[in-house]
């Protein structure tokens, strides 16, 4: 298993007067080889738990386990933890500090130690997999780039050191449509190298629907659900009082139900509506 | 309703290091006083590059930009001009000025010089429009991001503003905050008849405006109601841009033969459907419409 969480409780400022309880009671597991997308509105706790993930929030009460690393342990090795978590936070763009974009991506290697051979490949490695040209990119300064790709560089640069799970706060705000996509697509093959487990923070519900294997829900610090999309986002009261919506082919799943018409989704995504619209409405 | 932004032939150019870009070329199009218009494109389209030359950030190289009367590279009247304009930008962080939210509101006013009674009114008439009057005397830090994003906007309309520009003034919020600060821009473009440009990547929000333009590299390649821009599907796909939801499953039910028509939301698409069947039903049994 990758992730376990059990009972994790979390206060920002405790005993001040600014005292705030940003998670509690939080308990669930994120097996190896999952996309698990979390969910929630701003200041459900969703970025402190996954800041959690890599000792950047200190475990304050609970248990988590992540990638056979105890963090309720006396010591831990964050290096070596930090490597195996990769962590791209919101806007990673502005981020990128270095004067050329291959500077930028072996940022991450040459801080864990690996040796200057190393670092040359897996840059080039990690530029590739994110579909940028190396000998293109590798020279020019981070912000002649475009948003889109730029975002790119800073993927590449997380991902460079090889991480075993990947933990991404809204990968796609801000970009256009056709760069979510992109992005999207991209974070989807990454899962065909050597990360293994995405975790990925979203306030965009069709993307959720459709690239994820599983969704945990917060509100007001509480997980509420921790399910696969399917069985979410068929559950009409699943979201009460959460303040997301649902995806567009869900909600027009409903309101056909609404109108006498049972469809089936097999998979939460566009294609499947369409066939299913033409076997149970059209044909 | 009379005219309130005019661009004819309008280019704008600019100079990075060595590189010579064109910002937005030959626009040409003309806003009425009450309209909602939705702009659209990619990043790096010139849609920014389209709202700074309304209020003057930016001065046109080609062309004439007429705003309420006045061209905005007239410098001795850019200050009347910006009054008029009021812009809203991404993160409301960015555009917070004071401590206290009453004081984030006078300071547009007090600047324009308005006398300390009328402040007070407006900004109490600024906090009813965004619903957040409960707010007048707290601080902006324990808001949510829709909250800020409404003091925002209404500390922009305690300048009583002709023209609202949003740009991209939801692309930070959750579905909750974008659900609140859409329904305030509906509100002031249709109670207050408030000029609303709201610059989006959200085709859902293109999808409430009265008339979209889709900019790519710079030029303007659809113009309309968004019924009719979202029909021009290979434009709009063009343009790195997607239909909405609803619309890409009619485009798709369409081109496979089928009868139904064009629509733009969740509701409409349903209908269409249902109508579809009931008119199938009606017909002899065995026979498929195709």
């Amino acid at each position: 298993m990758s992730i376990k969480v059990k009972n994790l409780s979390y206060v920002y400022s405790p005993k001040t007067p600014y005292e705030h309880k940003a998670l509690e009671g939080i308990t669930f597991t994120i097996e190896e080889g999952e996309t698990v997308g979390i969910i929630g509105s701003t200041g459900s706790g969703k970025s402190t738990l996954v800041q959690h993930f890599n000792a950047l929030i200190k475990l304050q009460e609970g248990e988590l386990m992540v990638n056979g690393f105890d963090l309720a342990a006396k010591k831990i090795n964050y290096k070596a933890l930090r490597r195996d978590i990769g962590m791209l936070f919101q806007y990673p763009e502005y981020q990128l500090f270095e004067d050329t974009v291959a500077k930028d991506v072996a940022f991450g290697p040459k801080n864990f130690g690996f040796k200057k051979e190393e670092i040359d490949f897996l840059v080039k490695e990690a530029l590739t997999l994110v579909g940028l040209d190396y000998d293109e990119v590798k020279d020019k300064s981070p912000f002649e780039l475009s948003g889109g790709e730029k975002r790119r560089v800073a993927i590449a640069g997380v991902i460079a050191s090889r991480p075993k799970v990947l933990v991404l706060d809204e990968p796609t705000a801000g970009l256009d449509p056709v760069g979510k996509r992109e992005i999207l697509e991209l974070i989807h093959n990454l899962k065909n190298t050597y990360v293994k487990t995405v975790i990925m923070i979203s306030h965009n519900m069709d993307e959720i629907a459709e690239f994820t294997d599983r969704v945990i829900v917060l509100n007001e610090r509480y997980l509420i659900h921790s399910t696969t999309p399917e069985k979410l986002f068929s559950d009409q009261n699943s979201l009460n009082g959460t303040g997301l919506r649902y995806p567009h082919v869900v909600r027009i799943q409903n309101l056909l139900k609404e109108k006498g018409v049972d469809i089936e989704l097999e998979k939460m995504t566009v294609d499947s509506l369409i066939d299913e619209i033409e076997n149970k409405i059209l044909k | 309703m009379s005219e309130i932004i005019n661009f004819k032939n309008v280019s704008y150019e600019y100079r990075s290091g060595e590189n010579f870009h064109r910002g937005v070329i030959g626009l040409n199009f003309s806003i009425q006083e009450g309209e909602f218009i939705a702009i659209l494109g990619h990043n790096g389209s010139g849609k920014s590059t389209l709202s700074k030359l309304i209020n003057g950030f930016l001065k046109a190289t080609f062309g004439e930009v007429n705003v309420l009367g006045i061209n905005p590279s007239d410098d001795r009247r850019i200050y009347e001009l910006r009054s008029q304009v009021g812009m809203v930008f991404q993160n409301p962080d960015n555009q917070m000025v004071a401590t206290m939210i009453e004081d984030d509101l006078a300071f547009g006013p007090e600047n324009l010089g308005i006398p300390r009674e009328e402040i007070t009114e407006r900004i109490d008439w600024a906090l009813d429009i965004v619903d957040m009057k409960e707010y007048k005397n707290k601080m902006p830090n324990k808001l949510s991001g829709g909250q800020k994003q409404r003091i925002a906007i209404a500390a922009i309309l305690s300048m009583r503003p002709k023209i609202l520009i949003l740009d991209e003034s939801t692309a930070m919020l959750d579905p909750k905050g974008r659900k609140e600060v859409m329904a305030t821009i509906k509100k002031l473009n249709k109670e207050q008849g408030l000029t609303v440009i709201l610059i989006t990547h959200y085709m859902d929000e293109a999808v409430e405006a009265d008339r979209v333009f889709v900019l790519n590299q710079g030029v303007i390649t659809v113009e309309g109601t968004p019924a009719e821009v979202f029909k021009e599907v290979r434009k709009v796909r063009d343009a790195g841009l997607e239909l909405p939801i609803p619309s890409q499953v009619c485009i798709e039910l369409i081109s496979k033969g089928y009868d139904i028509p064009f629509v733009l939301t969740d509701e409409d698409l349903v209908d269409a459907l249902i109508e579809q069947k009931q008119r199938k039903s009606k017909q002899k049994p065995g026979f498929k419409f195709k």
